[in-house]
């Protein structure tokens, strides 16, 4: 099954070909003057991908079997287009003219979609926020910022200056950015792989046992937060700059756990090391602070 | 055969192998299987063993230091060593004198080792230093050289005023400033793992955002 109504309020009054696209599509949709609305059925795991060059998208899980894509435009410059295939839906937002000022181009999102849905994104600037979803997510942007909160699955992330948060998130987690500051906030993630050069990192969540954690930046912070009850094997080298340690570690447990050389380093075991935490900078510094 | 005749020919074998080869002891060689298969194995396995010996071989350098510690114990030989290292021991036995024997020994094997560092390492270290830079300049030459030519035919694309452009290029300053920043810690200390790491993560880093900045472009022709 194929579907490719376009969203585009204005057009349904230019052509009598728009005309009859333009009356299927307010067949369709809830129509109001730049705001839409369109709904798919869909199955288990739906997919559903979202190429937004500019503008707000807010993904929210809900328990209907459905997916519901609430679009804002900026202006009759952008259409944006929603077309389920199987059980993929894909939204994206195009210019209809080649010279759009970019203000123009902006169009925001409100997406519902069934929990286990699996979300591809990309939104180059404005903000990616999603709730509560907990399949698998693949985000990219370029100078949208990034929120997630209770989410699961494999998550990864990558942006070129826009800040990261995740809060409360499962899974596993792979984040990266260029000069953007992630936030990893009362995290229940068994694997972290999380890199920025200019940007800070903050950890403040559980360490799972078994899980890996690296945290990677060039300059800037990295800060983990550790609480007395959590148990794990610490790495911690800035090359150039310091590492501050609140944690009372003894000598590593394991055999063949990586120790540098080089930089100011750190290297212990707190707790039984059940986790394994490695932490490294190029020049910036690295703080492992108790938790409050 | 007789067996006499026999036991006879072996006490005269290593005679008879090196030629001297009276008549009567060679007609019984030439007459006695046993005999004559004897003295060509033996002659054989000579020849042999003086190919091994044509070979010669230096024996490990632990092997003359024994026996020189051994001849100097007995009062055979002297040690006509002389100049900074006789000096610098005899400074450090004086120096250590006072000190309890095993601390003695202890400290005593650690300046040694030290002293050797000192003076083995700077060569083995420039050795090892030129070979690093080397293999990673081999590794990361061309791969800039292509970061930087895929660079400039895309600075048509950076000219683009919109917020994306621009934080597309703000970026690449930052990851270039890396690389700099990287291949200079990487020239002051090749053998320095990590900030070898992080050159190479550099580098893919401004290949990343190259990719992206290509991407974007071919998307708004």
């Amino acid at each position: 099954m194929s579907t490719q109504p376009t969203l585009q309020a204005h057009g349904c009054v230019k052509t009598a070909g728009l005309l009859v696209a333009g009356l299927l599509l307010c067949g369709a949709a809830s129509a109001e003057p730049d705001r839409l609305q369109r709904h798919f059925k869909v199955d288990a795991h739906p997919v559903v991908t979202i190429h937004n060059p500019n503008g707000i998208v807010t993904v929210r899980a809900w328990t209907k079997r459905e997916v519901m894509v609430t679009a804002n435009r900026a202006s009759d410059q952008v259409e944006v287009l929603a077309e389920q295939t199987g059980n993929r839906v894909d939204i994206s937002t195009r210019q209809t003219s080649s010279t759009v000022a970019p203000e123009d181009l902006r169009a925001d999102y409100e997406i519902s979609v069934p929990e286990d849905a699996e979300l591809q994104i990309h939104d180059d600037s404005g903000a990616v926020k999603v709730n509560n979803v907990l399949g698998d997510m693949n985000v990219e942007t370029v100078g949208a910022g990034v929120d997630l909160a209770d989410t699961a699955g494999y998550l990864t992330v990558k942006t070129v200056g826009g800040g990261f948060s995740c809060l409360r998130c499962a899974g596993r987690l792979v984040v990266s950015s260029i000069s953007g500051s992630l936030r990893l906030l009362e995290l229940r993630s068994y694997n972290v792989q999380a890199q920025t050069s200019t940007g800070n990192i903050l950890f403040n969540g559980e360490f799972l046992p078994n899980g890996i954690y690296r945290l990677k930046n060039y300059s800037g912070l990295i800060e983990v937060r550790f609480s007395a009850a959590d148990s794990f094997d610490l790495s911690a080298t800035s090359l150039k700059g310091k590492v501050n340690n609140e944690a009372q570690l003894t000598p590593p447990n394991h055999p063949g756990h990586f120790e540098s050389r080089y930089g100011n380093s750190l290297f212990g075991t707190f707790n039984d090391g059940h986790a394994k935490v490695e932490l490294t900078s190029f020049d910036g510094t690295i703080n492992i602070r108790k938790r409050d | 055969m007789g067996m006499s005749e026999c036991n006879a020919f072996l006490t005269q074998l290593d005679a008879w192998i090196d030629g001297d080869r009276p008549a009567a002891v060679d007609a019984h060689v030439r007459a006695c299987a046993r005999c004559r298969d004897l003295a060509q194995d033996l002659g054989a396995i000579r020849e042999v063993a003086r190919g091994w010996g044509a070979e010669e071989f230096e024996p490990p350098a632990r092997v003359w230091t024994s026996l020189r510690t051994q001849l100097e114990k007995e009062g055979l030989i002297r040690d006509h060593r002389r100049g900074w290292a006789r000096r610098w021991t005899d400074w450090l036995e004086e120096a250590m004198a006072g000190v309890p024997r095993p601390a003695m020994a202890g400290a005593y094997l650690i300046a040694l080792v030290a002293v050797s560092i000192a003076l083995v390492g700077p060569n083995s270290k420039q050795l090892n230093d030129s070979r690093w830079i080397e293999s990673t300049q081999f590794s990361t030459t061309p791969l800039s050289a292509q970061l930087n030519t895929a660079e400039q035919s895309m600075v048509s694309s950076l000219s683009g005023d919109s917020v994306v452009m621009t934080s597309l290029h703000d970026n690449l300053a930052i990851v270039d400033n890396y690389i700099a920043l990287c291949e200079k810690s990487v020239r002051d200390d090749p053998q320095n793992e990590v900030a070898r790491d992080y050159l190479f993560g550099a580098y893919q880093q401004k290949a990343d955002l190259l990719a992206q900045i290509t991407e974007r472009g071919d998307n708004s022709r």
